[in-house]
């Protein structure tokens, strides 16, 4: 089983895809670390979004590492889908042609490498968004603004992510169609049910929704207050997630003919 | 132990009966051509022998065991499939590294395989630039990576050049002959394995159409005898008294059926009729494919 994890990080590292990833994502984060700078204790229509000083400004620019999210369920969309894009599947299964350890293998590779996004997530918010405190003047305090909890949650939310992306990979195999997929579930879907109200109720129930219960950011920015799981209910939602995509790339690769 | 066995295979996709009742076997030290034309049912017979695709019915056995169930397959069977089977940003030397690591073997394997099919140069090129031919020969590197006992390629020969397909032939023969390895070999372009099989298995649409040693296959039952001489009239009165079919190929030349050589020979000296020529008549074995394979 080691030597199977091994073999999917060597797959994984040996192409180009990792880091173009994961200088895209930093990317992003930074534009949204930019943004959250920028607008710091702006006022308009009357409210005003925290200022750099206070711990929830930092608690609002340290969740921005969630967005990563999306990079790595494309990832993870990928690993699974090259497979059968570039035929590499069949040399897969003739060095191990049982397929369940060979699934496992690429769903335990998959949480590593979403781990290591998320550190790197972390370590960049750390180097931008701590000097953007202390330049204004400001006190950093990891308590207060609840700093281990959501960078386990941003861990927690990108490893499972991958898990997600290798599912949907799974299941429907076309590289494109997997990425469109992902996509659209991301910034359509969950966007929809986690902006509206009223569909609040259902969206805290989907995977951004309960990655987001796990951060726990509880502050009013202007749109009300969330309507979230608890932290421990997130997390159980989250894994069962894992346990379904799992199941889901599993049950669809093990009978399958490769022609 | 028979090295390959396959009994009684039935494999469909949908209304297609890819493979219908399939049985031969391959033993070690002996290259086997698996021949058919397109669309026969030879691919879909080597993915079910390396458990690819599971058959409707029937086995398919490598040392009288399933492909899943070996241990350690890499280092018992070394197949080629398609030469299109790599990501076109990995390294050459890294795609079988990544076979090396997930079939247990040691990593240096994957250059010394790269040397011996001559990519050594290319180790560390991405496999997006190779050419077609380069494709076949880092798939047969991954054949032998673990170097197994048992080879099963699938048109190994396409998109060779003419010095490649030499080189191929030469390899196949030294795995079997020189190192008794047992090698399925399948191809539909007969002139590429003619030189290199030793038994041939015939497949037209899914079904088995003949099998046996080349030389019994290509020689035939009804093989006919070729004979020069400068009083072929006489001599095919001659033959057709004694039972035989003659056939006018030229002014001087006779093709003979209905009986050998020696025969012939003996008639002729009956006779006292100089013959300048006999010879055993050998259907290529693209003719008897085609034969075989045509209105099936």
């Amino acid at each position: 089983m080691t030597a199977l994890v091994r073999a999917e990080l060597h797959k994984l590292f040996t192409t180009r895809l990792w880091w173009i990833m994961m200088i895209v994502m930093i990317l992003l984060i930074g534009i949204s670390l930019g943004f959250a700078i920028g607008s710091a204790g702006v006022e308009s229509n009357g409210l005003s979004t925290p200022a750099r000083t206070s711990p929830e400004w930092l608690e609002l620019a340290w969740s921005a590492g969630a967005s990563g999210s999306i990079f790595v369920m494309i990832l993870g969309v990928i690993m699974m889908t090259s497979e059968y894009r570039y035929q590499t599947v069949t040399g897969t299964f003739l060095a191990t042609p049982r397929r369940t350890p060979v699934i496992a293998a690429k769903l335990v590779a998959g949480l590593i490498v979403g781990a290591l996004f998320a550190v790197a997530a972390l370590l960049f918010e750390t180097v931008v968004a701590i000097p953007a405190v202390l330049i204004s003047g400001g006190e950093v305090s990891l308590t207060a603004s609840h700093i281990p909890q959501i960078s386990l949650g941003i861990l927690a939310n990108l490893a499972l992510n991958v898990l997600f992306g290798i599912g949907l990979g799974a299941l429907v195999r076309n590289q494109i169609a997997g990425v469109v997929a992902a996509i659209v579930w991301s910034y359509a879907i969950e966007g929809i049910f986690s902006s509206f109200p009223a569909l609040q109720p259902v969206g805290k129930w989907l995977p951004g929704g309960a990655a987001r219960a796990l951060m726990s950011i509880d502050i009013d920015t202007g749109l009300g207050r969330p309507d979230l799981l608890p932290a421990w209910a997130g997390a159980l939602v989250l894994i069962a997630y894992a346990v379904l995509f799992a199941f889901v790339a599993s049950a669809t690769t093990v009978r399958r003919d490769i022609t | 132990m028979t090295a390959i066995e396959i009994r009684n295979l039935v494999k469909s996709f949908g209304a297609v009966k890819a493979v219908d009742d399939v049985t031969f076997t391959v033993e070690a030290g002996s290259v086997t051509g698996y021949l058919g034309p397109n669309g026969a049912g030879k691919t879909t017979t080597l993915r079910s022998l390396l458990s690819l695709v599971t058959p409707d019915s029937g086995e398919a056995l490598i040392h009288g065991r399933r492909y899943r169930d070996i241990e350690a397959p890499l280092a018992e069977v070394g197949a080629v499939l398609e030469a299109t089977s790599f990501h076109p940003g990995r390294t050459a030397a890294n795609h079988l590294r990544g076979l090396c690591i997930a079939g247990r073997l040691p990593v240096k394997r994957a250059e010394e395989a790269l040397g011996q099919v001559g990519l050594a140069d290319v180790a560390g090129k991405r496999v997006g630039g190779f050419s077609l031919g380069m494709r076949q020969r880092l798939a047969l590197a991954g054949a032998i990576l673990g170097r197994p006992r048992v080879f099963i390629l699938d048109e190994p020969a396409n998109g060779l050049d003419p010095a490649g397909i030499e080189w191929l032939r030469g390899f196949l023969r030294h795995l079997a002959h020189d190192q008794g390895a047992a090698v399925l070999v399948s191809s539909h372009v007969l002139s590429e394995v003619e030189q290199t099989v030793d038994d041939v298995v015939i497949l037209a649409r899914g079904k088995l159409v003949r099998q046996g040693a080349l030389d019994e296959i290509v020689t035939g039952d009804d093989a006919s005898v070729r004979v020069r001489t400068a009083r072929a009239p006489e001599l095919a009165d001659a033959l057709e008294a004694a039972g035989a079919t003659v056939e006018r190929v030229t002014e001087d030349t006779l093709r003979v059926r209905g009986l050998d050589s020696e025969a012939i020979g003996q008639l002729a000296l009956d006779r006292r009729i100089v013959l300048t020529e006999v010879g055993q008549e050998r259907s290529d074995l693209q003719k008897v494919f085609l034969e075989l394979t045509e209105g099936r």
